[in-house]
């Protein structure tokens, strides 16, 4: 993956960066698939042609091609169109790519088009994306009878991570629990530095058929209501849970065997109901395994070595992907400073669309199926 | 605001008498477009609530919002008027056009309180315990 941050570069070379980087791992290997995923619209082109733009720049317009769009989501409906595809044995070399260019928008811009994957009800009341993340953090504490303390937490384990990403946007920036309690009030209980950051980025990835060091194991995706209100639970994702469990069938495979996970942390807290929505570990015992360092590099099952989305960064579109990448890259022993202690046989990674709506959760593995 | 006699309209679905806040759409729970009006007392249970000091364009600073749960489980997300309220309040609440608002309710004794989780639109799937 490219560096993400607050890049110069338009939308299309962070592809066309990312996906050189892809594919110098393959040599002239030909790729029969393009998949490609990106979700803002301002700049001097729509996502309508991010496809054929990017194809001719990789000089790739003998392949077939998607474009898919789930909002954040987005990066995880790219590798499982492109999985599901060369499933069908249509394809046999896909080249996964999802993008997106932030920083060249005022924060305002951003916020509005980012309440575009919200319920038209909700926008009315003026709630942004930060505004519902805090409603389901504020029920997820009370339900568990926890104090605002314990999500800083998970936000300096983020920048912890990322700080030791060359990739991410923070880093050599770790946070202190000092700096996250007195950040700036975004929607309370969150701060600032518990909210994902407006980063450029793009993340690519080459997805063959057949076994190797990194498999794909198993897929799993969730739905749920769009709008906030028309859920069941309001402190958890059952998105998320419906996509563990037909993940986990279809690799037969159970959560106790999963070594890392690289999980959707828009807002820090949500790390900790993820990884209880995994079932990584049990309904309120998320702040726990930070606590007591099960979700560090050298931990009971690691999580978001890569600094997860508050600490990589948040190119909308490409975090799903980049989640599925770091997984394969600890799969394959490649992630350098941020390796986990003892390298993977399996890994997990979820990726979230909107507040919830949609989940992916991808199995990956270092035994052939 | 709304005085505590006030009340609130809402659909009773008619296939699965779910209630749900009035929509041009079908029933959210199950789909069926048959429904009934009835109405509720305009009070209301705080969920959550939130005060947003980075608020969307065209909003003012600070933004208050609440997830407010209305006798028979029905839950709306509300504008705050006034203070934010705590977790567990009760407050009133008004429709203004397509939203609602809420506001301060001194007295609210005796309201009736949702009786917990009622069916709802998306997964019901009862298998949805955490893959352990």
């Amino acid at each position: 993956m490219g560096r993400y941050g607050k890049r110069p570069e338009g939308l299309i070379d962070l592809a066309a960066e990312a996906a050189g980087l892809a594919l110098e791992g393959i040599g002239r290997k030909a790729i029969d698939l393009l998949v490609v995923g990106t979700m803002l619209s301002h700049g001097p082109y729509g996502p309508e042609a991010f496809l054929p733009r990017l194809a001719g720049r990789l000089s790739l317009e003998t392949a077939a091609g998607l474009r898919v769009e789930s909002a954040s989501g987005t990066g995880g409906m790219t590798f499982h169109a492109a999985a599901m595809a060369l499933e069908s044995g249509r394809y046999e070399r896909a080249l996964v790519v999802a993008a997106e260019k932030m920083t060249d928008q005022p924060t305002a811009v951003i916020t509005k088009e980012l309440s575009a994957s919200l319920h038209t009800s909700e926008v009315a009341t003026g709630a942004t994306m930060p505004a519902l993340a805090a409603l389901v953090t504020e029920r997820y504490l009370q339900r568990h009878g926890l104090s605002t303390a314990v999500i800083d937490l998970a936000s300096t384990h983020a920048r912890a991570m990322g700080a030791l990403n060359p990739s991410a946007h923070f880093f050599q920036k770790p946070a202190t629990l000092g700096e996250v309690e007195s950040s700036r009030p975004v929607a309370l209980p969150l701060r600032l530095l518990h909210c994902s950051a407006i980063s450029d980025g793009a993340t690519a990835l080459v997805l063959e058929r057949g076994a190797g060091p990194a498999t794909v194991l198993g897929l799993g995706q969730g739905m749920d209501a769009l709008r906030l209100v028309d859920r069941v639970e309001l402190s958890t994702f059952v998105a998320t849970r419906l996509a563990a469990k037909r993940a986990y069938e279809s690799a037969h495979l159970t959560r106790k065997e999963v070594d890392l996970a690289e999980v959707h942390d828009a807002f820090s807290p949500f790390g900790m109901i993820h990884i209880e929505d995994l079932g990584i570990c049990g309904p309120g015992e998320g702040p726990a395994w930070f606590e007591k360092g099960h979700a560090e590099l050298n931990g009971r099952v690691p999580v978001n070595p890569s600094g997860g989305v508050v600490g990589r960064g948040h190119p909308i579109a490409a975090s799903g992907l980049a989640e599925v990448a770091e997984v394969a890259l600890q799969l394959r022993g490649e992630a350098g400073r941020h390796s986990i202690g003892r390298r993977p046989k399996v890994g997990l990674a979820q990726a979230m669309s909107g507040i919830g709506s949609h989940n992916f959760v991808t199995i990956l593995g270092r035994e052939a199926p | 605001m709304s005085a505590p006699s006030e009340l609130l309209e809402l659909f009773r679905c008619g296939s699965c008498q779910v209630s749900y806040l009035p929509t041009d759409g079908p029933c959210p729970h199950c789909g069926a477009t048959a429904r009934e009006r009835h109405t509720v007392p305009a009070l209301g249970t705080v969920l959550a609530a939130t005060e947003l000091l980075s608020p969307a364009t065209g909003w003012p600073s600070p933004h208050r919002l609440a997830l407010v749960e209305l006798p028979g489980s029905v839950r709306l997300l509300a504008i705050v008027e006034g203070e934010l309220p705590s977790v567990g309040a009760v407050v009133s609440v008004r429709r203004d056009g397509a939203i609602y608002r809420a506001g301060s309710e001194p007295a609210a004794a005796g309201i009736e309180r949702g009786e917990g989780e009622s069916p709802r639109v998306g997964a019901t799937d009862p298998s949805f315990e955490p893959p352990r």
